[in-house]
Formats: C-alpha cells, structure tokens, sequence
C-alpha cells in the first residue's frame, strides 16, 4: 500500500541524507590529504610512524588511553588548550602544543585516537616535550630519519606477542636485534636518559623514555602533585627478572613500595615499548601552511596547499 | 474527515471493551511470540546484570585506580568499553529487539512466523557479543567508540540480526488492517537504519577505512545515529504505544506524532558531529551538527506535547500501573535528554564541558533515564501477557523505580556538577592540570554511590522476572498495582 511505500522512501532518504551529508562530502573534501612539502619536496610532514609506534598505537587504543587523553588541540578563540603546559617538566614547562590540531596531523593514524575527554591531558604534542638536551636526536622518531612504511608494520593485532616471547629483547641489552619491525629509535632511549639524570629523587627527566616507563609502572610515585592522579599502573606490559650477571639497561628505576627485591629488575615488554616509542612520536608541532602558529611565527611562505585546504583554520578560504 | 477519525489506534480502543473474539486472537499472537520475546528478555537482563558489575568497577576504579589494576584483562581501560558494549549490544538492542518484536506483531496483528529462525539469531547475538567482549578483554579492541568489538564479531552480530529482523520485517506483509500506527512507523525506521549504520560504519571503518579524521568523523555519526535512530526510535514507538494502551485512550493528535517522527528522523540524524567540536574537522561539519542539535527540540516539543495532551487528565494512573510510571519517567527524560544535549554542544559551554565528565551524563540520560525506563515499563506489561502471571510483589516494583530514578538522577547530577568543574579549571591556566582532576574526585565518588543503587535496582528486577520466568508470578486477572485501587478504579487493561 501506499502507506508503506512513502514510509519506506522516507525512512532511507533521512539515513541517506545524513549518510552522505556527514561522512561522504567530508570525506571528498578531506579524506585524501597529502603530506605538506615546501618547493624543493624535503620537509616533509607529517610522516607515516615507525613499526613499533605504530604498533604502539593499536597498544594505546586497546588499553583504553584513549577514554582519559585526547590528542586534538582547538584552536585559541574556542579553549585555553595552547596557552596550558604541563605539569611536568623543567622550567618554563612545556607546553601543550604551538598551533591548533588540523586534519593533516592525522593521514597517517589509523586508527584515528582524537580522544573525547581528558581525565587526563591532551598527549598531541607528548614526543615534542622530551627532554632535548644531547639524546635530541634519539627522540625524534617522527622526523625524517625513519623509514618504514605503514604497509610494512605488522599486524600488530593479530600476532601480538604474549609476554613469553618478549623474554628475549627485555633480557638483551640491545633490544632492536630481537624485534622485527624498523629501526626503533626511541627503544635505545632509556639508557641515556637515565644515566643522564642528575635528579637525586630518582625520576628521570620529565617525559624521557624512562620517565614514561615509570610513569606508566607506577603512575603517583611521580611527585607530590600527582598524588591525585586517576591513571591506573600498567604493571601487566612489565615483567619482573631475576638479574643474571648485568642489570638489563632498560631496567626500571624504582623505589620505596614499587622497587623489586633485591636481585630483582622490571623490564619494560616489548609492548610497552611500543607504547612509549608512540607516545614519544606524538609531535603536532611542525606548522602547517593551513593553520596560524601561536608563537607568531608565520607559517612558511609558498604555493597554496597541493591538497585542498582542510578548512579548518580559524581564517577560512572562500569555498 | 477530521484529525481523529484518522487515528489508526485500533489496539487501544478496542481493547478497552475487548470483545472474545479479540481478546483469543490475541493470546494466539502472544503466544506464537512467548519464546523469542522471552529469550530476548532474560538475555538482555544476564548482560543487564554484567555490565551493571561492569559499571561498578570502573566507576570505582576510576577515582581509585589501584584496586584490582595488575591484571591485563581487569584494567580500567579494557573494562570500560566492555561495560559500554554488554550494555549497548548486550542489554539495551536486546531487550529493544524483544520489546520491538511482541509490538510489531500485537499492531500488525498477525502471529510471529518462524519463531525458530528468531531464536537461532538470539543464540547467534548472545554468541556476537561473548566473542567481542572477550575480544576487547584480551586487547582487541579497536578504539572506536561504540565500535569497540573486533571486526569479526561485528560480522556474527550481522548474521544474527538478519535472522532476527528478516522476520520482524516480514510481518508487515501479513498485517491485517491498512493502517499503520505511528509505533509501526518508528518500529520499521529502527529496523532498517541500525543495519545501514551498522554496515556504513563497518565498511567505512575496517573494510575500505577512510582516512586520519574522517575515522572520528564516522565513529561519532555512528554513536550518535545508533543512540537516535535505533535506541531512541525504539523507546519512542513503544510509548506511543504504551501510554495510550495504558490510559485506555487515544493518542491526542496523530498529526503531531506525523511531525514528530519525520522532524525526529530528519534533525537527530545529522547530530553527531558536535562530540567533535572545535577538533580538526572542517567547521560546517561541526555546525551542522550543532544546529541540528538545537533543531531536535521541534520533534521534542511535539512529542512531548502529544504524550502530555494523552496523559491529561490520566497523571494519577501513574500511582498505580508501574507501565504507565516508568513510560512516562522515560519520555520525560527525552526532553531532559535533548536540553542537555543542546547544553553542551554550544559553543559557547562546549568550551568547558567538551573534554569533561558531561559528555558521560548526556550518554547515560539518553540510554539509560530515557531508553533504558521505557524497556523497563514495556517489559511490566509484555511479561505477564507471556507468561500467564501477574508481577508478584508491587513493593519491588516500587523500589525497582526509585532506585533507577533516584540512581541516573543523582548519577547524571554528579556528572554535569563535576564536569562543569573539571572543564571550568581546565580552561583556567593559572591551575595546574592535576586540580582539575583533583576537582571532579568528589563527584566520580558520588557517581559511585548512584551505580550502587542502580546496581540494587537491577538485582532487584532480574529477581522480580525470575520469579515471572520460572512461573511464580501471581495467579490473578488483576495486574500488579502499585498502590491499591478504589474499589470502584481499576482498569482491568493496566
């Protein structure tokens, strides 16, 4: 009858009308941007993450970080999100990020962890924060040093390695030989950073590769001020060993109720290592021609952007 | 013809001077209904139990995040998603499927065919989301929201709600009448759009996934779409059909209930985008959704207009039908639902409750203050109409509403309280970030305090249906009052 014939056209008109309104023209109009390069095709940015950071990222997603930080930063007229900085750090602290989160930061993400609230904070710009004294250049996975492509990480969901298999690169000082994918950059970090520290408390330079594995062993061991945190300890991407002969270089810097017996050492899994070679990838702060940079510098002359614009800036081109 | 001679509302009026006739083709469609409708209703209620546990533990561990933290699969970031999913796919599709299924076959008055094939789905669902949560507890998860579940038990999930719905569907072909009365229309709309997002947002996402941002774009169009289209179409066909069913009158303007649905499909579908605002999207998405958002308080008005013009008059029936009481909670909630979700997508109060607890509130006050009430309501009267039994204790029907009530309220109070907090000294610089979170502690510790009552309030109810379920219900032709009837009073349809 007549009745349903309408009843049926309306029902999937309204489905297509929104199906297509919001998620079919945004994508034509933002679902295929390239990596911004200036004239002579270097600096190019932003670029696909390493094995292990990209592994890192499933490793974020399913442990659920991803419901306590964002990783999208608005922009100044809307939020107080760039003038913020963290809580950690040497003085002045380092700041949340530079310019607002535009679509281009992402091409690479998948999948995509903008996040929805913050219990925690933004981690957009957490690999930007590392300390940068002599170990700059190991903190840099996001430059253009690495190669691989994402095509060639594996699946890391698939084949995840159990904390069985991750007995061999915890136990070798050299931990890249036993893993399969990419160069790992940020894996060699933890040694040189926490020679480095001069603290007498122990913690290593605020969010070093060390700090971050303490950080995600033992949340509120920090400071005073992060007594209140709500993050939960991820002891289960650790494992405890009995050290035989040398303490494993990436071995946990612990004390009081955290610290293992003695003879003892807690090694980051190799997931955990992923996680952190992720989060020290996080980097938004490169600038982006469609975007104004807080800190006044302006976005670098040159040819209009070879993808459309996400026209996401606050200043919008005309359609 | 005036308005009212249009009113298909055939069921409610017929009944109320139900001839024998009537009254033995219906039983035989209950019946041809029992055992799907019922299997339906004690799954959803074990996974109802579940991810109420569920909710415990991660209100708890959130402001006391050591407890029970050194396991993988107990971590608070596995066990969230798992308390979303049991509680979307697990307890509210099931429990919308079953209320769905026993309507659709009561207003096309024809019997359930196949019921076989229904139940296969069941155990195939059931199974779907087993699968998925295990997936999510071993680190499976696919950091979608509402999607978290592995890609493959989306794929068993399909299945099963294709055997399902195929012949729910059907049933429309055997209708007797030509009428079709506005529950059928938001019935079959719900029927249909949760495949197509379903499928949209699969395909968009693992089969030929979009690239970087358009991902969040197709996750929260999804979220927001399933909350609307198929959770809130279900509650709303069901009490158009309970309120007027319980009061034994029609439903005050059929015109209204028109506007109602075609504004409803057509605003509430383009809301979503606003869960994104001010992020790295192009910013027409983002208003867009926000402006249809704002434009959702028109099928808002006149739904609510048209259930309140019904009920006038009828309010004290509340005191006594527990249908009627948990309908009515319910369809109120959904105006309080959509102000606070227009509270929060302005701009303007986005800025301080976009990244905060708020966004929790507004989820629950639509899943839980509104769908879940109007489940609840829908389950008092179909269960005895399967069964053969009337509800046995009207005290725990009582405690069951005012400890639901009681629990989303002060749990949606302590959210949008804290959140407001938390957000205001985010955005204030002079504060370090920790205050902020030391800011909201109190409230999470209240929120804790409103899952233990819904807890009790769930105990309470799987209870009170296990008794219906195992025949211990009251013999009687009296339904179950909540207060007892003036001799003369008594609806005997309540």
């Amino acid at each position: 009858m007549k009745g349903l014939v309408s009843l049926f056209i309306g029902v999937f008109g309204t489905f297509a009308f929104s199906w297509v309104g919001l998620t079919v023209i945004p994508n034509l109009q933002i679902g295929a941007l390239n990596p911004q390069m200036d004239e002579e095709g270097t600096d190019i940015y932003p670029a696909p993450k390493s094995g292990m950071a990209d592994r890192g990222r499933r490793i974020y997603a399913a442990n659920g970080c991803i419901y306590c930080h964002s990783q999208q930063i608005r922009p100044d007229y809307a939020s107080s999100d760039i003038d913020r900085v963290r809580d950690a750090g040497p003085s002045p602290r380092p700041k949340w990020a530079e310019r607002r989160s535009a679509p281009r930061d992402y091409i690479f993400d998948r999948p995509v962890v903008l996040g929805q609230e913050r219990m925690g904070p933004d981690v957009a710009n957490m690999g930007k924060a590392a300390p940068t004294e002599e170990e700059k250049p190991a903190t840099a996975p996001a430059a253009s040093a690495n190669s691989p492509a994402p095509g060639q990480s594996p699946p890391a969901n698939a084949s995840a390695p159990k904390p069985g298999t991750s007995g061999s690169p915890a136990t070798s000082p050299a931990p890249p030989a036993g893993s399969p994918p990419g160069p790992p950059g940020a894996a060699a970090n933890p040694s040189p950073a926490a020679s480095a520290s001069p603290n007498p408390t122990g913690i290593p330079p605020a969010y070093s590769a060390a700090w971050h594995h303490r950080h995600l062993y033992s949340p509120r061991s920090m400071s005073l001020d992060n007594r209140d945190s709500t993050m939960p300890a991820y002891k289960f991407l650790y494992e405890k060993h009995p050290i035989s002969g040398e303490r494993s270089a990436d071995a946990l810097q612990l004390e009081g109720r955290d610290a293992p017996p003695a003879g003892w050492e807690i090694v980051p899994t190799y997931e955990a290592k992923c996680l952190v070679a992720y989060l020290m990838s996080l980097d938004q702060s490169h600038p982006l021609k469609e975007v104004k940079t807080a800190a006044g510098a302006a976005p670098p002359a040159g040819s209009p952007p070879a993808a459309p614009a996400g026209s996401a800036a606050p200043a919008q081109p005309k359609q | 013809m005036t308005p009212a001679a249009d009113i298909p509302l055939k069921e409610p009026t017929v009944s109320a001077a139900a001839g024998d006739a009537e009254q033995l083709e219906r039983a035989r469609i209950d019946a041809s209904t029992r055992v799907p409708v019922l299997m339906f209703y004690a799954s959803a209620m074990v996974w109802l139990l579940i991810g109420t546990l569920l909710a415990g533990f991660v209100s708890f561990k959130l402001h006391s995040p050591d407890w029970l933290s050194d396991v993988s699969f107990l971590t608070w970031g596995r066990l969230r998603p798992v308390h979303m999913n049991v509680m979307i796919y697990g307890w509210a599709s099931m429990a919308a499927m079953g209320t769905a299924i026993w309507l659709m076959a009561r207003l096309c008055r024809t019997t359930l065919r196949h019921p076989l094939l229904i139940v296969t789905g069941i155990w195939f669902w059931n199974i779907g989301v087993l699968i998925g949560v295990i997936g999510i507890l071993m680190g499976y998860s696919t950091g979608y929201d509402w999607l978290e579940f592995p890609p493959y038990a989306a794929l068993v999930l399909f299945v099963a709600y294709a055997l399902i719905v195929s012949w729910a569907v059907m049933m429309f072909r055997f209708r007797r009448g030509d009428q079709i009365y506005i529950t059928q229309w938001y019935l079959l709309g719900a029927f249909l759009w949760f495949p197509w997002l379903y499928a949209a947002a699969q395909a968009m996402l693992f089969i030929v996934p979009v690239q970087g941002v358009m991902q969040a774009a197709v996750g929260w169009w999804y979220a927001n779409n399933l909350l609307f289209l198929w959770f809130g179409a279900i509650a709303l066909g069901t009490a158009y059909y309970m309120i007027p069913k319980v009061i034994g009158r029609p439903v005050y303007s059929y015109h209204l209930a028109t506007i109602g649905f075609w504004t409803y499909a057509l605003f509430s579908s383009w809301t979503g985008m606003q869960r994104l605002v001010d992020g790295p999207f192009p910013a027409w998405m983002i208003t867009a959704s926000i402006a249809a958002t704002i434009l959702t308080i028109i099928p808002v008005a006149t739904v609510g207009l048209n259930h309140h013009m019904t009920m006038q008059g009828y309010f004290p029936v509340m005191r006594y039908s527990p249908t009627l009481r948990f309908t009515v909670f319910g369809a109120m909630s959904y105006t309080v639902f959509s102000v606070v979700g227009i509270l929060i997508s302005l701009r303007s109060t986005a800025r301080y409750l976009h990244f905060s607890e708020a966004s929790i509130a507004y989820s629950h006050i639509g899943l839980y203050a509104f769908f879940t009430m109007i489940m609840f309501g829908s389950m008092y009267y179909i269960v005895p109409r399967l069964v053969g039994r009337e509800w046995r204790y009207a005290t725990l029907i009582k405690l069951h509403f005012w400890a639901s009530a009681y629990g989303v309220g002060l749990m949606s109070l302590m959210l949008l309280v804290g959140g407001l907090t938390q957000g205001a000294d985010q955005d204030d610089t002079s504060m370090t970030f920790i205050e902020s979170v030391a800011s909201v502690l109190p409230y999470l510790r209240g929120r804790t305090v409103a899952a233990l009552l819904l807890t009790v309030s769930h105990f309470i109810f799987a209870f009170h249906f296990g008794l219906m379920l195992f025949g211990l219900g009251r013999t009687s032709t009296v339904p179950t009052f909540l207060n007892p009837v003036e001799a003369e009073g008594g609806e005997p349809h309540l």
